[in-house]
């Protein structure tokens, strides 16, 4: 219930198309129930007054007939268009939602989400909750306006057809429902989850099909998908037969409402307190009143995907972020000296420290190179330095306290490059871009010269309007790292982190890749990740760590 | 998407119709009870309405009509379930046969393939597109059938019964369909670009949450937000462009069937004034008009059903008809022995360049390749990027069948052997390993799910990640986030050469070993793979001096030919194109 409350909290601002969704629904309901009682009666009373037996006024009747019949088709017109257009609103306000709640935990509360989960989260929940207007909302606020509209109309005639009207009305629009609801959550649920599952395993059996092919794998995990998808069928199977049969007792329901005003009706009528043309209409009132609950059944079963695949999304974004912003950030430094004190820091609170009492001196414009065996803690000073991850201790930034900056402050005064840097599936010049919006071509091309890209790029059919292809698939390893250090350029910050600014580069290329470094080093504060000694001719110092912390003291390295 | 274009999708979907054939007779067959009961039901109704408004008839005597209106409701009930149900399983049949044709296809195009598709699409063809074609049988295709026979079926009752109403609806019901057709053909076209607009929302979406931390860097994440504002948006507006047309159609539907309701209603009221009509059919016909349209207005909603999956359909058989480009001749047998010696002769290999679907042209790749690795040899291959090497190890694993020449094991052509025999004696370790949802242990044993656990313990030690593994929070049983966040690049890779040492291959194959690995790591890691090159024959991909030093031969690629080899020292001596690749000053001996 409060899942479902935050997630109409989330549509106010479409409220008013909301709203006039379902009032055009109302208006389409009604019309139609008139169109068929109207005519009931009229030709009833024609055929009465045709034998003579009553008198009657026939042009008015004839007149209301062809008017309702015209109101119900444009008012279902608009009212599509109004409730898709609602729905659509709302989606977008979700996706941006949802984004928005997404990023302050990126990268640190992610770690546990996979990438296909996360694009299943988004795409499939977020799709389903679109469900709760459609579906959901509109169809059930319109029965319940129409319902109570139909039943104070037919109270005017017989208050006994009322009740059976009523409980028609209950068991086919909530009972029947309901207990499809029921019956239907489990597996809802669990076709959801199974959804997910394939949808990972699918999109890494297309990343990592060489891999599953040589270790013979493949036959496993190609059956491994057809049970996933056998088991998905087998839940759809199971809802598909809770809503075929919940449906065609709902018709039943509607049918037995209708015999059920027959017995009652026809005495009435020989008893003279109901007309003739009363009964014939009361009779197609109430066969066509059912279609105002029609869409209950369907309305409810949707409702328990939609809560599932909202629980599922606020699970995610209710995650506390991984560090807490200052509420007004520090100015921005303007000395750019890097000191560190007794840092310590884990990435979950069982997990072994992989800070653990490190301390730094860097002075501004000097260039420190730190080696160390793979989890000696290299890259979490990274992950510190740029505010993704909380820490114990003391680090300052020109005598500011990186705690007090903001986090975008704190990152803007890095210049990255390292082996997390994506290459986004949009043109060479709007990855560069990223770095400076405002770059003009030539400073993108003088950034690529410095990063020794000129030729790779001006050798690309497009050149820069080349598409990096997904996950930079389009450049080798090495020149997507070159690509990262043309942006580190661009973005020309006064401190730089470099992690493993060379892997994978040919000797030729890394020697060419240091010179530019080295230029782009001057005069800004850098910290280097390497394990490649060639690199180390770079940086002023070189510290090593181990187990968190530096471990020989600073052996002065010659440059 | 042109008209011959559609007619050959819809020829797709109606070729798997076999797969469901029960099924849907059986829907079909439900369908027509529940619309003859209809008939029934509104002659009942109308009998005893007249019995008792016209005649003044009293209760107890139309008692037998009203039971006859309870059997008929009940019969109803239970045919229109049985129906519903059985026509879900005619869609889940197709469905699951599409998706494993497509699965099986994706196999059979392999790696080469795969790497040069955008993940995000290909998941939507099998998830997305296979479930929207599903609707097409259990929706659209009876309903084709039960829109013509339950109109029909009560125009005969109607036709002798008044005849007046009979024309009436005999002239608005082929306007409907005509309407339909006019107003759907522009849907269509439209339908089809929306599917793929999708798909492509998805993978933008995808990349902008997998890039968040690089986003973030550049403080790029916040304006993130109005991108995919504008995308989704985009969308909505082309949506509803596509929904208002195809609104349009149902509009028209809606509007000649209640129109002809209520004309139907008039007109038997006049005749019944003028006593041209008795009430009992004029009646009937009343409550039998609104059934007369239904199932051409539930038509409405599957025909979108039909277009979706036409739409899906050109995903799946775009797919489905990206031709194989292996031979397909492999009716050779591999021996049992250990491979000794497998050779490239004269290999050379030319890459399609691609553009919509279509070969425009053709980029080769390499020329005149000859050189032979043997059991106990390592053999390195280096060169600068984009020299071929890639494609070396492509055609090695059998992802790539040469374009000339070919390559030889123990002088059975590689080409004509099962490429899951010839895998099965492969090892490989690719320079961006894959880790599988799963465990760390799974991802070591991927494809030998019963491996030995002692043999385990030693792949693991000899890749140098026992003290890796026991650091994590349940050491072999960790889950792995996918594409090892969380693992640095380092740590990946030892999990992945892990996989190599207990896999026991006769042939090695590895691209860029130790180049995520810090100096020391790498040392150890180069000396285990020392160890394992003396039980395999083995290639090495490589740019680090430390892992070609050794091979027995070295291979150095250029523009997709071989422009030296020999060993290190002598190559390096040389000083021309393996020095510069490796950084060696001219003349020196390392």
């Amino acid at each position: 219930m409060r899942d479902l409350l935050r997630l109409l909290a989330l549509g106010r601002p479409y409220a008013r198309w909301a709203a006039a969704g379902i009032a055009l629904n109302v208006v389409v309901v009604l019309a139609n129930v008139g169109l068929l009682a109207l005519s009931g009666w009229f030709i009833a009373s024609m055929a009465l007054a045709g034998i003579g037996a009553i008198q009657i006024e026939y042009f008015a009747p004839a007149a209301a007939i062809r008017g309702l019949a015209v109101l119900r088709t444009v008012g279902r017109y608009v009212e599509r268009v109004v409730t898709h257009e609602a729905t659509f609103r709302l989606l977008t306000e979700l996706r941006v939602w949802f984004y928005e709640h997404l990023e302050p935990l990126a990268p640190a509360r992610l770690q546990h989400h996979r990438g296909g989960d996360l694009l299943s989260r988004i795409r499939s929940d977020i799709d389903s909750l679109d469900t709760l207007y459609l579906r959901v909302l509109a169809p059930t606020c319109a029965a319940i306006i129409s319902v109570i509209l139909l039943l104070g109309f037919l109270a005017l005639y017989s208050v006994p057809v009322t009740w059976v009207e009523a409980s028609g009305l209950f068991a086919a629009g909530i009972a029947l429902p309901l207990a499809a609801v029921r019956l239907g959550r489990d597996p809802g649920r669990r076709a959801v989850s199974i959804r997910a599952e394939l949808r990972v395993i699918v999109s890494e059996t297309v990343q990592g099909l060489g891999e599953l092919l040589i270790t013979q794998a493949a036959v496993r995990q190609a059956e491994a998908i057809a049970r996933l998808g056998t088991s998905l069928v087998g839940q759809q199977r199971r809802q598909a037969w809770i809503s075929s049969i919940s449906s065609a007792l709902s018709g039943l329901a509607a049918q037995l409402a209708l015999w059920g005003a027959l017995v009652i009706t026809i005495p009435l009528v020989r008893a003279g307190s109901l007309t003739g043309p009363d009964l014939a209409m009361i009779i197609l009132f109430v066969l066509a009143s059912f279609e105002a609950v029609a869409p209950l059944p369907a309305a409810f079963l949707a409702l328990g995907e939609t809560l599932a695949a909202a629980r599922r999304i606020f699970d995610l974004i209710d995650a506390p972020p991984a560090v807490i912003e200052p509420r007004c950030g520090a100015p921005r430094p303007q000395i750019f000296n890097l000191r560190i004190r007794g840092l310590r820091m884990r990435y979950a609170d069982d997990a072994p420290w992989a800070l653990d009492g490190l301390d730094l001196d860097v002075p501004q414009g000097e260039a420190l190179g730190i080696v160390g065996a793979s989890g000696s803690g290299k890259t979490s000073i990274f992950n510190v330095l740029l505010r993704f991850w909380e820490y114990d201790g003391d680090i300052k930034i020109g005598g500011v306290a990186l705690r007090e900056l903001d986090g975008d402050t704190a990152r803007s005064l890095f210049g990255v490059v390292s082996q997390q840097t994506h290459l986004f599936n949009v043109s060479v010049r709007e990855n560069l871009k990223l770095a400076r919006p405002d770059a003009t071509d030539a400073e993108l091309m003088d950034a690529l010269r410095a990063a020794y890209l000129e030729e790779d790029i001006a050798g690309l059919p497009n050149g820069l309007d080349t598409l990096a292809g997904e996950n930079g698939a389009r450049f080798s390893g090495g020149q997507a790292r070159r690509l990262s250090i043309a942006r580190a350029l661009l973005k020309n910050a006064p401190m730089l982190l470099l992690d493993e600014p060379t892997e994978g580069l040919d000797a030729a290329s890394e020697s060419a890749t240091l010179d530019a470094l080295a230029k782009l080093m001057k005069g800004r504060t850098t910290l280097l990740i390497t394990h490649r000694p060639a690199a180390l001719r770079i940086v002023n110092r070189v510290v090593a760590l181990r187990g968190g912390r530096v471990y020989v003291g600073e052996a002065e390295a010659a440059a | 998407m042109s008209r011959a274009d559609r007619t050959k999708l819809e020829g797709f979907l109606r070729g798997k119709v076999p797969l469901a054939r029960v099924p849907l007779t059986v829907a079909i067959a439900c369908g027509a009870i529940s619309g003859l009961t209809l008939i029934v039901q509104a002659w009942l109704l109308a009998r005893v309405v007249d019995a008792v408004v016209i005649h003044g008839l009293a209760r107890d005597t139309v008692w037998p009509w009203l039971w006859g209106l309870l059997a008929v409701f009940i019969l109803r009930t239970i045919t229109t379930t049985i129906g519903d149900a059985v026509a879900f399983e005619a869609g889940a049949r197709v469905v699951l046969a599409v998706r494993g044709a497509l699965q099986t296809h994706i196999f059979a195009l392999g790696p080469s393939w795969t790497r040069r598709q955008r993940t995000g699409d290909v998941t939507s063809t099998v998830f997305d597109a296979a479930e929207s074609i599903g609707r097409y049988y259990a929706g659209y295709l009876p309903q084709r059938v039960l829109v013509a026979f339950i109109p029909i079926a009560i125009l005969a009752f109607v036709v002798p019964t008044d005849w007046v109403s009979a024309i009436i609806l005999c002239v608005s019901a082929p306007l409907i369909p005509l309407f339909m057709v006019l107003i759907g053909r522009g849907t269509e076209a439209l339908n089809q670009a929306q599917w793929r607009k999708l798909a492509h929302l998805a993978a933008h979406l995808f990349d902008a949450i997998e890039g968040l931390t690089t986003l973030k860097l550049f403080n790029a994440s916040r304006a993130e937000t109005a991108s995919i504002a504008q995308t989704s948006n985009a969308y909505r507006t082309s949506t509803m462009e596509v929904l208002r047309v195809a609104f349009l159609s149902s509009l028209a539907l809606e509007f000649f069937a209640t129109v002809s309701i209520a004309m139907v209603a008039v007109y038997i009221g006049f005749r019944l004034y003028y006593r041209e009509l008795h009430f009992l059919p004029g009646f009937a016909v009343l409550l039998l008009a609104p059934e007369f349209y239904r199932p051409l207005r539930a038509m409405g909603t599957q025909y979108h059903a039909r277009m979706e999956a036409v739409g899906a359909a050109d995903a799946i058989v775009a797919l489905l008809d990206t031709p194989v480009r292996l031979s397909s001749d492999r009716r050779g047998s591999l021996p049992a022995a250990p491979i000794r010696h497998i050779r490239f002769e004269q290999v050379g290999f030319t890459y399609d360049v691609e553009q919509g679907g279509q070969v425009s042209g053709a980029r080769p790749a390499l020329e005149g390749i000859d050189f032979a690795l043997a059991r106990g040899r390592r053999v390195a291959l280096v060169g600068p990027s984009g020299a071929g090497k890639t494609t070396v190890s492509q055609l090695l694993l059998g992802f790539l069948t040469p374009t000339r020449g070919r390559i030889t094991v123990d002088g059975h052509d590689l080409a004509t052997l099962p490429a899951a025999a010839w895998q099965s004696r492969i090892a490989w370790l690719p320079q961006r390993p894959t880790l599988f949802h799963g465990t760390v242990l799974d991802n070591i044993r991927l494809g030998r799910a019963d491996a030995d656990p002692a043999r385990l313990r030693d792949a693991i030690e000899q890749a140098e990640a026992t003290s890796l593994i026991d650091g994590l929070p349940h050491g072999l049983d960790t889950m792995i986030g996918e594409r090892g966040q969380g693992l640095s690049g380092g740590e990946i890779q030892r999990i992945a050469l892990a996989r190599i040492f207990l896999a026991d291959a006769d042939l090695v194959v590895l691209d860029e070993p130790g180049a995520a690995l810090d100096h020391e790591t790498a040392a150890v890691v180069a000396r285990s793979i020392d160890r394992l090159s003396s039980r395999c024959a083995m290639l090495v991909i490589a740019h680090r001096l430390d892992a070609v030093r050794d091979a027995h031969e070295i291979i150095v690629l250029r523009h997709g030919t071989i422009v030296e080899r020999g060993r290190h020292r002598d190559l390096a001596a040389r000083g021309t194109t393996y020095a510069s690749v490796m950084g060696l000053p001219v003349g020196l001996d390392a």
